[in-house]
C-alpha cells in the first residue's frame, strides 16, 4: 500500500517537474501527449478488456470540450458547475447510445458510435452561434476559479492531474469485481451470463464511465488551444487512437501508455521519410500486430524479455525444471 | 406533385446504391459472420478506377467505352477483395481467432485504402462520366437523369441476381448452409476457405459497382467511404440482416426518409446524415431483427 503511494506520488512528481522544465513549443506537445495517453488508457478499458468495439471516443472528447466551453462562455455557467453539466451531458449521450446497442449481441454498437461520430462532426458544422460552425469556437480563455488564474505550467499540472486520476480510477475498476466482469464478457459473454454477471448492464455502464472520461479529458483540452473546432473530433483521430491501444497491446494499461507515446512520437521520426503519410504506415503496422502479434508492443517486450532470459547460462536444475513447466502447460 | 415524382427517382437511384453497398455487406456478413467496415473503402476504389478507366483525368491513355470499363471495374474489384481474404482475414480464421480480429484487420485495410487513395488519386473530387449522358428523361409520370433510371435498373438486375443465386443455385445454398451453422455445412462437404473467398470477392465486386454507379453522381472522392459504408450498413439494421430483399427495402427506407426530410422539414440539409443515425437507433430499440426477419433454418 505505502509502496504503490510512493510510486504515484513518484509518478507525479516527474510529470509535474517535467512540465516546468518545458518551453512554450514543448509544453504544447507535451500536454497533448498526456491528453493522448488519457484518452489511450480510458478507450483501452473500453476496447480492450471490456471487448466492446466504438468508434465514439473522440466524440466525446469533443462533447467534452465544447460542453464546457458553450456551458462557461455562452450560457454564463461558473466552471466548476459548466464541468459538472458537461459530464452530465457526456453521461446521456452515452446512454441513449449505448443502450440500445448493447442490448444485442453482435456489432451494433460499433455502427451505433460510427454513425453518432460522423453525426457529431455535422451537428457542430451546423450549429450556428452555438457551435462556431465549421470555425469552431476561438478567442477564450480559462476564466478564474475561486478567485485563482491558472496559466503556463500551472494549467500542464492540472492535465497531469487528469491522467493520473484517470489511470488510478481505471487501475481501480480494473481490480474490482467490475473489471473481472469486463474481461469475463469479453472473453466469452454467454459464460459469464452464466456465472451471473448482467452483461448488458455491465457494459452500458463500462461504456458510460469511459466515455465520461473522454470528456473530461476533452474538457481540459479546451483551455490547451483555447479553440475547439470539428476536424479534431473526427474519425481521423479516433482511427488513431484504435491504432494506439491495438499497436501498444490492447488490454494491457501500460501497452496504452506505450502505444499513445509511439503513435504520437512517430510522425516526428517518419517525416523525413513518408511525408505527411504516417497513416498509411500506422495501417500496416495495425494489420500486421494483429496478424503477428495479437499483443502487440506488449507481447513483442514479452518475448524479448523471455529470450534474455533464455540466454542466461542454464544450471543443469534450472533447465530441468524450465521443460517440466513446459510440459505442464501443453 | 411532379416535384414528388422527380423526388421519388431521386430517393430511389440513391436508395439502390445503399442497397448495393448493403447486399456487398450481406454477401459477407453471411457466410462469416465478419462485418467489413472496409466495403466503403471498397466502392472508394470502384469510383476511383472508373474515373480512371473512363476518362483521361487519371490516366490520359487509356478511355475505355463503358461497357468494357465496368467489366474490368468488377475484375480488379473482385482481385481487391480476394486478395484481402488472403491477406487479413484468412490467416486469422486459420488460426482461429475471435471474430474481433478479423474486423479489426479489415479497418487497418480500411484506413491503408483510403490513405492509397488519397496519396494515387489525390485529394480533389473527380467525376466520371454517365454512360447515358445528362439530358432529362421521363418514363410515364416519372422524371430524372438517365443514370438515375439506369441505377436503379441495373440495381434490380443485381438483386435479381442475387435472390437467384442464392435460391436456385449450389453455390448459394453452400453460402446460406454456412451462415445457419459453419461446422455442420463444412461436415457436409461445403468448402468453408472457397465459400468465404468468393464472398469477399463477390463484395468487392459489388461494392465497386456501386462506386461505379455514384461516382457519375457524387464523383469519386477519397472520403466518400465512410458515410456509405455506415449509410449501407444502417439499410441493412433497418431491412433485416438476414435477407436479400432486406438490403433493398433497407437501402430505399433509408434514402427516403432522408431525401424527403431535408426537402419537406426545416432541418439543415447537412443534417439529414442524422437520419440514419435516428432510425438505426429507433430500429435497435423496437425491432432489432430489421423488417424482413431472418428466414428459418429450412
Amino acid at each position: 500500500m505505502i509502496i504503490s503511494g510512493v510510486k504515484w506520488v513518484a509518478a507525479a512528481a516527474i510529470l509535474i517537474a517535467t512540465a516546468y522544465l518545458l518551453g512554450g513549443y514543448e509544453t504544447d506537445l507535451y500536454r497533448k501527449l498526456l491528453l493522448w495517453i488519457a484518452l489511450a488508457l480510458s478507450y483501452n478499458f473500453l476496447f480492450g478488456i471490456s471487448g466492446q468495439i466504438a468508434f465514439s471516443h473522440f466524440t466525446f472528447y469533443g462533447v467534452g470540450a465544447y460542453a464546457i466551453v458553450i456551458l462557461t462562455f455562452q450560457a454564463g455557467l461558473p466552471l466548476p458547475l459548466a464541468a459538472l453539466a458537461g459530464i452530465a451531458v457526456c453521461v446521456l449521450v452515452a446512454l441513449v447510445v449505448a443502450l440500445p446497442s448493447t442490448r444485442l449481441a453482435g456489432f451494433y454498437l460499433a455502427l451505433a458510435t460510427l454513425a453518432l461520430a460522423q453525426l457529431f462532426i455535422v451537428v457542430l458544422g451546423e450549429g450556428g452561434r452555438i457551435t462556431g460552425g465549421r470555425g469552431g469556437l476561438l478567442n477564450y480563455r480559462l476564466p478564474e476559479v475561486f478567485g485563482f488564474q491558472i496559466s503556463g505550467p500551472d494549467y500542464t499540472v492540472v492535465i497531469v492531474l487528469v491522467l493520473l486520476g484517470t489511470l488510478a480510477l481505471l487501475l481501480r475498476l480494473d481490480r474490482s469485481w467490475f473489471g473481472r466482469a469486463c474481461r469475463a464478457i469479453r472473453d466469452n459473454p454467454s459464460a459469464a451470463a452464466a456465472m451471473g454477471v448482467n452483461v448488458a448492464r455491465i457494459k452500458v455502464i463500462a461504456f458510460v464511465v469511459t466515455s465520461t472520461l473522454a470528456g473530461v479529458a476533452g474538457m481540459t483540452y479546451a483551455f490547451v488551444d483555447n479553440t475547439v473546432n470539428p476536424p479534431i473530433f473526427g474519425l481521423e483521430n479516433m482511427f488513431l487512437l484504435l491504432f494506439m491501444v491495438i499497436i501498444g497491446g490492447s488490454g494491457s494499461h501500460l501497452g496504452a501508455i506505450l502505444g499513445a507515446v509511439v503513435l504520437y512520437l512517430a510522425p516526428f521520426v517518419l517525416q523525413p521519410f513518408v511525408g505527411h503519410h504516417h497513416v498509411l504506415v500506422f495501417g500496416v503496422f495495425m494489420v500486421a500486430v494483429i496478424l503477428f502479434e495479437p499483443r502487440g508492443i506488449i507481447g513483442i517486450l514479452e518475448r524479448a524479455l523471455a529470450w534474455l532470459k533464455r540466454r542466461r547460462p542454464p544450471t543443469l536444475v534450472g533447465r530441468r525444471i524450465k521443460w517440466r513447466q513446459k510440459a505442464d502447460l501443453s | 406533385m411532379s416535384d414528388i415524382l422527380e423526388l421519388t427517382v431521386n430517393a430511389t437511384a440513391t436508395g439502390c446504391i445503399y442497397a448495393l453497398v448493403a447486399l456487398a455487406y450481406l454477401l459477407i456478413l453471411r457466410p462469416t459472420g465478419i462485418i467489413n467496415f472496409a466495403i466503403g473503402e471498397w466502392a472508394m476504389a470502384g469510383a476511383f478506377i472508373s474515373v480512371a478507366a473512363l476518362t483521361a483525368i487519371v490516366l490520359p491513355a487509356i478511355s475505355l467505352p463503358y461497357p468494357l470499363a465496368a467489366i474490368v471495374i468488377l475484375v480488379i474489384m473482385a482481385a481487391i477483395g480476394w486478395a484481402t481474404e488472403r491477406v487479413a482475414v484468412r490467416p486469422l480464421l486459420r488460426r482461429k481467432a475471435a471474430i474481433l480480429s478479423p474486423i479489426l484487420a479489415l479497418l487497418g485495410v480500411l484506413v491503408i485504402m483510403r490513405e492509397l487513395g488519397a496519396l494515387v488519386f489525390g485529394v480533389d473530387p473527380l467525376p466520371s462520366p454517365p454512360p447515358f449522358g445528362f439530358r432529362r428523361m421521363t418514363l410515364g409520370p416519372f422524371a430524372g437523369t438517365p443514370q438515375n433510371f439506369y441505377i436503379i435498373a441495373s440495381t434490380l438486375l443485381v438483386f435479381l441476381g442475387a435472390w437467384l443465386f442464392f435460391e436456385r443455385t449450389i453455390w448459394g445454398r453452400a453460402f446460406e448452409a454456412v451462415a445457419i451453422d459453419r461446422r455442420a455445412a463444412a461436415l457436409m462437404g461445403v468448402n468453408l476457405n472457397r465459400v468465404t473467398a468468393l464472398a469477399f470477392a463477390a463484395g468487392a465486386a459489388l461494392a465497386g459497382f456501386a462506386g461505379l454507379l455514384t461516382s457519375a453522381q457524387t464523383s469519386a472522392h477519397y472520403m466518400m467511404g465512410l458515410p456509405l459504408a455506415i449509410q449501407g450498413f444502417t439499410a441493412l439494421v433497418i431491412g433485416g440482416v438476414g435477407r436479400v430483399e432486406g438490403a433493398l427495402l433497407g437501402g430505399l427506407v433509408i434514402a427516403f426518409a432522408e431525401q424527403f426530410a431535408t426537402r419537406y422539414t426545416p432541418i439543415p440539409s447537412g443534417l439529414t446524415l442524422g437520419v440514419p443515425l435516428l432510425l438505426l437507433i429507433l430500429f435497435l430499440f423496437v425491432r432489432p431483427s430489421g423488417l424482413l426477419p431472418a428466414k428459418e433454418g429450412r
